[in-house]
């Protein structure tokens, strides 16, 4: 081996050139006697060896193979650091909590009321301003709007939450199969853009005409054209999964179809299904709108969307009719795209440092 | 070249003049005591604890160490690139009179690339798709050297060919994905080089490349530094591309350079117990038949309690002192330092282990010196288990037609290990998903005990025996496990689809063995993927294979994404349950030195066609075809002295004249089968001919 003149600098990185002086004094009151307490990853009792002398520390120490297998426990957890990480997102959780009373006081808000939905018209009493009698005032046909208004805000979100979440469902279960499945992955595309490429306003005029224009028809209408956009990104999803080689052991393994959808590639979209479900519910409650516009929907029992599209016609005369239901749909639109748009910061992985 | 001896071995590189020539100067760039620190999960996390380390112009510096070892993070840090969560908390490195530590972003941009570059694993994810090979090299060229236009546009062609790029004109206009991917590591160096960098740390240049041009990117990046005068860092987990360039090497563990020293010492005469290990455990050094002296358990993440020296859970020659507190570094030589309480005057006395010395007696690659060796073909009584016939895999239709596997014949029998040896896009791993039917056979066929298994559509007994019978270990086990389940539900997933347990508790025990059988721990059962190392996962995923209770197994370059010190544990474990279960592997692998030490027969693809199947032994000394040849003189060898000394083989495919004489796959001698046409079978008779009267 090479021998050559000691040169002072060049062993900078020599920490001590003699041996080294390890301060080997122990304070008698931290000798920790308790084999098993506080003993870190795969040493064993460092305590006590901090009491043996000097000769026994240059002994060989006992080997444990399995305390070499040990490993530093993270302790991480994906869904929890979404949490924290949602949590931080501040108006986000205000909003997600008076969106919650919002829809708790629509239950309250008809039994403190004076009036129920069911008082008869009174076409003497009809765009009274709010007051202390009418606290909302009245509408077209005389009726208290205060109860109207709750009525139909419960029955906005019922609708927009039970639509959205079959739509989202029924397009989830597609798209993982769609994209999974090679075999039929033809079919559904040319079905997909069969139904895409015809207005869905024109599906929804002919469903209304034939079979009623009942809420639960319209819903039922809107959740057989709704899955459309979910499946096709849930399937796009999906190939970025599949061919990974975890599926592949899988495969080896026999696992039936259902089994790899749903305990392997449904887990990992969970975080874009709550996005496009947030998302999902302010879009039905515009879509009813729509509707209600284009006098699709029932008018015996009040939407949001159809109070909406009756005050526009009577709008600069009796203003409140308008702004009370526009107060609403903003608020529960605003709520969704802020707790969409958090919870979709929250699910990426790179921001749960 | 074999028959050497050592003494005779030292002459072929002088090591000491380089450390004379090294010494004589000041470092080029001074690291101490670095500490880096990430703030992760509201944690903050050490990942250099210390780290000190001198660069002296002119030479090849290679940092060694697993991953999470921090080599990476550290010499991030000399081209300012340090992870935006990560923060330097200690220490100081010099460079040119500067402290790199206290750099701000407008002060870094004179430094990174024009003095200190960089050249990194990927050589895909470093270029920009959109723009030409061309573009991409000379704007370099313009913001470092100040040429403008067609003086640029000059000096870009002369870059490329200086990096051994045919055509430059050509080539300049050309597209990423129109290179391969050694030519797409070309490019990356000629961007690299393109302003004359003083340093160039290269971060695994060649790890993502096939052995073959790996060693031709090494010699690439050694003519460079020639004729630039460039210092370079190489950082990589791979001792036999150590051997071949470092002249001098730092061994990384948990965040702190462990051992440091010229190649020759750190490779003959380590002096860190890890170190030791880490050689000790290298498959080229094995002997056939024995274990490998492989390190227990996993390198510290960032999440584990150190105290004392990181190494001492694994060591087997830790002393008490070691869990207590940590070593300085001793010196050995005024070139060579350990940090290792063993070098302490107290210490007691010991010899390095044997397979150290070994080291220096070993002059080639491990020899089948077992006398037990098992040789297939004098076996009367073998029985085939895997049969392929007139194989033939494609992929697509029409013009975009991709013959994958092309006419393969070969038998696997029962209870051995047959190795499939190729470089990436030979068709090797294809061959192995079409035995566990994932992927689908075009032509020809695949027998199971003799029971035909190719077919699109088979009953359904059949195929519950072939997945009961047939299973499969992955390369990567980062993607072959599902992060967003238990380990649990990972191991049990084959029980659950045929209802293989009594009741739940009967399930739990079968899991809790076959994690105990892969050297786990039972309480691991409850965690997640992402708490584990890259060894122990590999394993989870060996234990999902094993509670089928299969009789053959294909391994998939199982230990090619593994860490050194990982490797050998794996190698061990697929040994002994092929002892204690009677399997019949399948190994395939792009790395024939590893071959040797697991496999009895071994069969190497090109381009889809086995080339050539023989006996392990048989074909490391009577290689016939000139692309076994070819192969086996890039097989990397941890040892410098005939590293930096080997003669490659480059295997030209047009040497092959086949448009009269059909090539046909024959067996030239019992259980030796070559791919060759009547002209080149009469060579390869010949060769063997010679052969054996050399050996009388």
């Amino acid at each position: 081996m090479v021998k050559l003149a000691k040169k002072s600098d060049s062993k900078k990185t020599v920490q001590e050139l003699e041996a080294p002086v390890v301060d080997l004094s122990v304070d008698p009151e931290t000798i920790d006697k308790d084999p098993h307490h506080e003993r870190p990853m795969g040493r064993a009792y460092p305590n006590s060896r901090r009491a043996m002398p000097e000769k026994q520390l240059f002994e060989f120490a006992e080997y444990h193979a399995q305390d070499a297998e040990r490993i530093g426990y993270s302790n991480y957890s994906y869904w929890k650091s979404v949490w924290q990480n949602f949590l931080k997102k501040k108006p986000a959780v205000i909003m997600s909590v008076v969106f919650i009373l919002l829809f708790v006081f629509t239950f309250i808000a008809s039994w403190i009321g004076k009036y129920d939905l069911s008082m008869a018209s009174n076409m003497k009493n009809i765009y009274k301003a709010p007051s202390a009698e009418y606290w909302f005032g009245t509408d077209g046909n005389g009726l208290d709007y205060w109860s109207r208004c709750w009525y139909a805000t419960r029955a906005s979100i019922l609708l927009a939450v039970i639509v959205s979440a079959s739509q989202v469902t029924l397009g989830v279960i597609i798209g993982l199969v769609w994209g999974y499945v090679r075999a039929l992955d033809r079919f559904f595309t040319e079905l997909y853009n069969l139904i895409d490429n015809i207005p869905t306003i024109i599906y929804m005029t002919l469903i209304a005409l034939m079979v009623g224009k009942s809420m639960v028809t319209m819903g039922f209408a809107m959740v057989l054209f709704g899955w459309l956009a979910t499946a096709r990104n849930v399937r796009n999803l999906v190939f970025m999964y599949r061919d990974r080689e975890y599926n592949l052991a899988s495969r080896c393994l026999g696992t039936g179809l259902g089994r790899v959808l749903f305990r392997n590639i449904f887990p990992y979209l969970v975080s874009v299904i709550i996005l496009r479900l947030a998302l999902a519910i302010p879009g039905t409650i515009a879509y009813e709108t729509t509707l209600s516009y284009l006098g699709l929907m029932s008018i015996d029992k009040p939407a949001l969307g159809l109070l909406l599209s009756d005050a526009r016609a009577v709008f600069p005369r009796a203003q409140h009719l308008l702004w009370f239901p526009a107060a609403i749909v903003s608020v529960i639109t605003i709520t969704f795209y802020l707790v969409g748009n958090a919870f979709s910061d929250a699910c990426d992985p790179r921001n749960h440092v | 070249m074999s028959s050497m001896s050592f003494t005779e071995m030292q002459k072929l590189v002088d090591f000491d003049a380089y450390a004379e020539k090294v010494l004589s100067r000041e470092p080029l760039l001074s690291a101490q005591n670095v500490e880096v620190t990430f703030s992760l999960r509201g944690r903050m996390l050490k990942a250099i604890r210390g780290a000190s380390l001198d660069l002296y112009e002119g030479e090849t510096l290679a940092i060694v160490g697993e991953s999470g070892s921090g080599k990476s993070v550290f010499t991030k840090l000399f081209v300012g690139m340090l992870d935006k969560n990560g923060r330097i908390t200690g220490g100081e490195i010099r460079y040119n009179g500067m402290d790199l530590t206290q750099l701000s972003e407008r002060e870094w941009l004179d430094i990174r690339g024009k003095r200190i570059a960089m050249v990194t694993q990927d050589p895909m994810t470093s270029l920009n798709p959109l723009k030409t090979i061309g573009w991409q090299i000379q704007e370099s060229v313009e913001l470092h050297q100040g040429l403008k236009g067609k003086a640029a546009r000059e000096e870009t062609y002369r870059i490329l060919e200086a990096v051994g790029i045919q055509d430059p004109e050509r080539r300049y206009k050309q597209y990423p994905h129109e290179f391969s991917g050694g030519m797409r590591q070309r490019v990356v160096i000629a961007i690299a080089v393109a302003c004359r960098p003083q340093i160039l740390i290269c971060d695994e240049p060649t790890t993502a490349l096939d052995v073959t041009i790996q060693a031709q990117i090494l010699d690439l990046i050694r003519r460079l530094q020639k004729e630039q005068n460039m210092t370079i860092i190489y950082i990589t987990h791979d001792l036999g591309v150590v051997a071949n360039v470092a002249d001098r090497v730092a061994v990384m563990y948990a965040g702190q350079i462990i051992e440091v020293g010229m190649a020759n010492e750190v490779f003959f005469d380590p002096w860190h117990p890890y170190t030791w290990a880490l050689l000790s455990a290298l498959p080229q050094l094995g002997v056939k038949g024995e274990k490998l002296p492989a390190i227990d358990g996993t390198p510290p993440n960032l999440f584990n309690k150190i105290q004392g020296d990181a190494f001492a859970p694994r060591n087997r020659h830790a002393l008490n002192i070691d869990y207590l507190e940590e070593p300085p570094m001793y010196e050995i030589t005024a070139t060579h330092m350990a940090k290792s309480w063993l070098r302490d005057p107290r210490a007691p006395q010991l010899e390095q282990p044997d397979s150290i010395a070994r080291l220096r007696e070993q002059t080639g690659l491990s020899k089948g010196t077992d006398p037990n060796a098992y040789h297939p073909h004098l076996d009367p009584n073998r029985q085939p288990l895997i049969e392929a016939r007139d194989l033939q895999v494609t992929f697509g239709s029409g013009r975009k037609k991709f013959v994958a596997v092309d006419h393969v014949n070969f038998t696997i029998y029962k209870g051995e290990t047959f190795a499939l040896v190729g470089e990436s896009g030979s068709g090797k791993t294809t061959i192995g998903r079409a035995i566990v039917r994932i992927n689908p056979v075009t032509a020809g066929e695949i027998l199971l005990n003799g029971k035909r298994i190719s077919d699109r559509k088979i009953p359904k007994e059949l195929d519950e025996e072939l997945i009961r019978s047939c299973q499969m270990i992955f390369q990567d086990p980062m993607a072959s496990l599902n992060e967003r389940a238990k380990v649990d539900y990972i191991i049990s997933e084959g029980l659950h689809n045929f209802h293989l347990y009594a009741d739940d508790h009967d399930r739990q025990d079968k899991v809790a063995r076959a994690l105990q059988e892969v050297g786990l721990l039972t309480e691991f059962s409850s965690r997640f993927p992402h708490e584990f190392s890259g060894g122990q996962r590999q394993r989870i995923g060996i234990a999902r294979a094993l509670i089928m209770e299969p009789q053959f197994i294909v391994a998939d370059e199982p230990i090619s994404a593994l860490d050194v010190s990982i490797r050998a544990q794996v190698l061990n474990l697929l040994n002994d349950l092929k002892k204690s279960r009677g399997l019949t592997y399948m190994f395939i692998a792009h790395d024939l030195s590893v071959v040797r030490f697991i496999s009895d027969r071994i069969a190497v693809i090109h381009k889809g066609r086995i080339v050539e199947l023989a006996e392990a032994e048989e074909l490391f000394l009577h290689p016939l075809h000139p692309y076994t040849k070819a192969l086996l003189s890039a097989v990397p060898n941890p040892n410098p002295y005939l590293e930096r000394t080997k003669k490659l083989l480059v295997y030209d495919p047009g040497i092959h004249d086949y448009s009269v004489d059909k090539p046909v796959w024959t067996e030239i001698i019992p259980d030796h089968f070559v791919y060759g046409n009547e002209r080149e079978l009469d060579g390869y008779r010949e060769d063997l001919r010679r052969i054996d009267e050399a050996r009388q």
